[in-house]
Parts: structure tokens; C-alpha cells; sequence
């Protein structure tokens, strides 16, 4: 029951996005722009940057690719759980569902599924157009990045649970998209190498669970790194995700009782 | 026995509302705006957590036993936007019939004898934009049955009805849900004529309290020859009673004086 209830909401998202076919080609076409921009910085750049650059292989372009199609996931997962809440509530379809056997939690988690197939066909384009122009991956470690990936996506989406319950109880002004989001970018080393930072700086990255999946998805896509050698990234990937998963089911379970006391449930 | 007693910042309270309904009866929720007929339906729905008191549907404690009440009944609300607009009727019936835990030759079944049923079949692929406020509504009926409940809750289903697909729903209601599948109605309204043309029952309910309940006839029988659904709400409520649902202290509106004694009320032996 829980595949077919998967494939209606992945058919229902899928059927939506295409209703509005420009928006969706229109995204796309745009992703290229970003690309691009990013592969003639990388060529201006050249070497100069080489020295931060080192311990991911070397090549700015391979780089800032990588960390623009996987920090794609944290935007997701930051986004869509409380995005699904709010555009339920908004388009009057919320009640609708709550009033069946499926509980809250599953509804909320099976309304992101298609936001995360969009994201990682993302991700594959971002791959495929980076391939084109010249990103090495012929010693990719497939199954090392596989398992960063699955460990990246629930940790990002415990998160994103918590943001969820921020917005259900509060409606808006959720502070742990806005916080993360910001710090990710600046601090998590998507754009640049965390190592360009003072060493004070660089420890607000360590405590970013980005840095760790950037990393370790370089390594393995760009240097092909053993599951042994990816195992520091892999372990605190697992750390996060050990705590930061029960934490966020029971402080959204505490939510969904909250609102559903207040009658709050389908409001915005 | 639902008591959810008042406490800051809630909007509608419900106190002292003791209901019993029998299986197979059309129960009408009567009362105007704000009276807490929705807060009501919702409780019972498993929507809103009641802060006080008990509530059973089918036997299931609606606070305990969420997911086997949800099973069992089936919520028609007249908010249009409940489904997605660029979606078909059809998909929009599969998708919620698969949320009912329907396995899929279920739904492909369920969803046909439905659109069947409400006489969609033949524009049952068209967006569901493109309904008229009468063919959504009857989506909306569809969709309450998707899991054959014993009892439906209805909250204010001909709201944004023309009178004349007002009363075909009504007629629908009476042949297709109560005669011939026998279903357990709960259904809220201010429509007078609609409550005593459809209910069994009449529960009165107005500030969160139930102030009468009874069938039409025993509700108007303590009152004058003649006596209307209107006037048995005034008489039980001290106020008059707008269709519109909006209730006023009768001497503000002095029209409805002429109606009755004192606040707007008949009785007999006066």
C-alpha cells in the first residue's frame, strides 16, 4: 500500500509540474545559464586557486559543480516538507487528506516525494551538462557516493521535518530554513573550499552537516575514494542523521498535536 | 458526550454537546454562523483534538482510535478548492481512494461505479476546473464514499448551490445515501427548509451549545399550529434566525417582532 500511495503522490507532483510545462522547461533552460557561468569563471580562474583546490582534485569547475548539484538536496529538503504543509493548506487540500486513514506524517513525507525526483533529476542533468564540458568522473566511487547521497537526503529532510513543524505551529517565519540556508551557502563549501576560511571560521563549517556531504560526494565522484577513506565524511553524516531524525519525528508528532488541538491543522 | 471547554484564544467552543445518533438516520446540525457546527463535524472527524470530553463514531473514540474512525466515515465538505483543479476528476478520485488504503483494482472500480453514481462518468477526464459548482460538489459526494463509510459527515453541502442544484443534491442525498445505501448522515446547515425536508433529527446548536434536539415534528409540537423550523430555533435560542446563518437578538430587527411574543417566539396557550 505504501508503493501505490508513493506513485499517487509522485504522479499527482508529476501531473501539477506539468501543467505548468513553461515554468518546468523554463527552470531548466536557466540551470544551464548557471552552469555556464560558473564553468568561465572556472576558466578565468585557471590555476590561481589550486592551492585550496588540492584536495579535491584541483580543478575549480569540478568543484563548484559538485557542490551546486548536491546543495540542490539541502534547498529540497529545507523547503519541501514545509512547502508541501503550506501549499496543502493553501489550495484547500489538506483537510481532504487528513480525513483518511493515512496518517499526517506520511501525507507530509509522501507530499516532498516528487520534489526530491525533481531534485535529482537536477542533480543527473547537472552531471550529464558537467561531463560535456570536461568534469572527470571515470574514477568514480558509484557506491561510496550512493551511500553520501541516501545519508545526505534523510539527514537534510530531518531537517527539513523540523522546519515543517516550525511552520505548522507558527504558520510562518521559520528560522531553521533561514538560518541553515544562509550558513550553508557561505559556510558549507558549495561555491569555494572551506579552507580559504581562518581556522575560526572554518569551525562553523564542521558543524555544518553540507560540508560533510560536499565533501565526501567529491571525493568519491571526482577522486573515486574508497568507502574506507570516505568513512570520516560517511560517519558524521551518520552522526547527524542519528540524532537529528528522532528528534525532528518527535518534535513534528508534538506539532501536529499542538495545531490539531488549536484547530490550526489547514490554516496558513 | 463532546465537551471542549473555553479556554484563550479559541475561536469556537463547544460545551455540553451530548449527541446521540442512531444508524441510518440524517441527523441535521442546525445553526447560524460561528455556532460551532464545523468545529463540531471536525471533531468528529478527527480534525481537531477536542480539549475536553469524549466523542465515539462508530464505537471508535475519535481521540484514541484517529485511524480506525477515519476509516470508517466520510467527510463532504463544500470548499471546492479541497481538490487539485489541474488534476481530472478521475485522478482526483484515485488519488484519494488510494490514500483510503484502496489497492488498485479497488480504485479503478470504486472510482468507476462513483463517477457512475454522481453522473460524471461522461466528463469524468476533464480538469476539474472546468466543473460547475454543482459537478464539483457531487466530486465532492464521490469522494466521501470512496470508502463506503457508514456515516457521512456533510458541512453545509449546498452552501454555494443555485437553489435548483441545491435541491437536486438534497434529492441525491435522500435516494442515493439514505435509501438506498442506508448510510449514517451528519450533516450541518442554516438551510431550514433543507433540514426539515432532509433530517431525521434536528440538534439546535447555537453559542457551542445544543439548545434542542428532535425530529421536526416534536421539536415544533410545544409551539403554535404552523410553527416553522425558524421559530422553533427562536423559541429554544431567544434569537432570530437569518438563512443567510446569521442569528440576532430579535428586537434589533423589528419585523420579526410581529412573528411571535416577546423574542420572536410562538408557543402554544399563550
Amino acid at each position: 500500500m505504501a508503493f501505490e500511495k508513493a506513485f499517487w503522490f509522485i504522479k499527482r507532483g508529476y501531473l501539477l509540474q506539468m501543467s505548468y510545462k513553461f515554468d518546468f522547461f523554463l527552470r531548466m533552460f536557466f540551470m544551464l545559464f548557471n552552469i555556464l557561468t560558473y564553468y568561465f569563471i572556472a576558466k578565468m580562474m585557471g590555476d590561481a586557486a589550486a592551492k585550496y583546490l588540492e584536495p579535491y582534485g584541483g580543478d575549480y569547475f569540478s568543484f563548484v559543480l559538485i557542490g551546486m548539484a548536491f546543495s540542490g538536496y539541502l534547498m529540497i529538503s529545507l523547503r519541501s516538507f514545509s512547502e508541501s504543509v503550506r501549499d496543502e493548506q493553501m489550495m484547500g487540500t489538506m483537510e481532504a487528506m487528513l480525513v483518511t486513514p493515512t496518517n499526517t506524517s506520511s501525507i507530509i513525507a509522501l507530499s516532498s516525494l516528487w520534489s526530491f525526483i525533481f531534485a535529482s533529476i537536477r542533480v543527473l542533468l547537472y552531471l550529464v551538462i558537467g561531463i560535456f564540458l570536461g568534469v572527470n568522473m571515470t574514477h568514480a566511487n558509484v557506491f561510496g557516493a550512493l551511500v553520501i547521497l541516501i545519508l545526505t537526503i534523510i539527514c537534510f529532510s530531518s531537517i527539513g521535518i523540523l522546519s515543517a513543524s516550525f511552520i505548522m505551529v507558527f504558520k510562518r517565519g521559520d528560522p531553521i530554513n533561514m538560518l541553515l540556508m544562509s550558513s550553508s551557502e557561505l559556510f558549507g563549501g558549495v561555491l569555494f573550499p572551506i579552507e580559504v576560511f581562518p581556522d575560526w571560521l572554518q569551525s562553523i563549517s564542521h558543524i555544518l552537516p553540507i560540508t560533510y556531504a560536499v565533501n565526501g560526494m567529491r571525493h568519491a565522484l571526482l577522486q573515486g575514494y574508497t568507502l574506507t577513506s570516505l568513512a570520516p565524511d560517511i560517519l558524521t553524516l551518520l552522526l547527524f542523521t542519528i540524532i537529528l531524525l528522532p528528534l525532528s519525528l518527535f518534535i513534528f508528532e508534538k506539532s501536529v498535536l499542538k495545531v490539531k488541538a488549536e484547530g490550526g491543522l489547514v490554516q496558513y | 458526550m463532546i465537551r471542549n471547554s473555553g479556554q484563550k484564544d479559541v475561536l469556537t467552543t463547544l460545551e455540553g454537546v451530548n449527541l446521540r445518533v442512531k444508524e441510518g438516520e440524517v441527523l441535521g446540525l442546525l445553526g447560524p454562523n460561528g455556532a460551532g457546527k464545523s468545529t463540531l463535524i471536525k471533531i468528529l472527524c478527527t480534525l481537531i483534538l477536542p480539549t475536553e470530553g469524549k466523542a465515539y463514531v462508530n464505537g471508535y473514540d475519535v481521540v484514541k482510535e484517529g485511524q480506525k474512525t477515519r476509516s470508517s466515515i466520510g467527510f463532504i465538505t463544500t470548499d471546492e478548492r479541497s481538490f487539485y483543479w489541474r488534476l481530472s476528476g478521475r485522478e482526483n478520485l484515485q488519488f484519494f481512494a488510494t490514500l483510503h488504503n484502496l489497492s488498485p483494482s479497488q480504485v479503478r472500480s470504486k472510482v468507476e461505479e462513483l463517477l457512475d453514481v454522481v453522473h460524471l462518468k461522461n466528463r469524468a477526464d476533464e480538469p476539474f476546473l472546468n466543473y460547475s459548482a454543482g459537478m464539483k460538489q457531487r466530486m465532492a459526494i464521490a469522494r466521501g464514499l470512496l470508502n463506503d463509510p457508514s456515516v457521512l459527515f456533510m458541512d453545509e453541502p449546498t452552501r454555494s448551490l443555485d437553489p435548483g442544484a441545491a435541491k437536486s443534491l438534497r434529492d441525491f442525498i435522500k435516494e442515493h445515501i439514505v435509501a438506498e445505501r442506508g448510510k449514517t448522515v451528519f450533516i450541518s446547515t442554516h438551510q431550514l427548509d433543507e433540514a426539515e425536508q432532509l433530517c431525521d433529527t434536528i440538534a439546535i446548536l447555537d453559542d457551542g451549545r445544543i439548545k434542542a434536539q428532535g425530529s421536526p415534528d416534536e421539536l415544533k409540537s410545544g409551539l403554535e399550529a404552523n410553527s416553522t423550523l425558524c421559530d422553533v430555533f427562536s423559541f429554544y435560542t431567544g434569537k432570530s434566525f437569518d438563512e443567510d446563518g446569521v442569528s440576532h437578538v430579535p428586537f434589533a430587527i423589528p419585523r420579526r417582532k410581529k412573528r411571535g411574543y416577546g423574542l420572536g417566539m410562538k408557543r402554544k396557550g399563550y
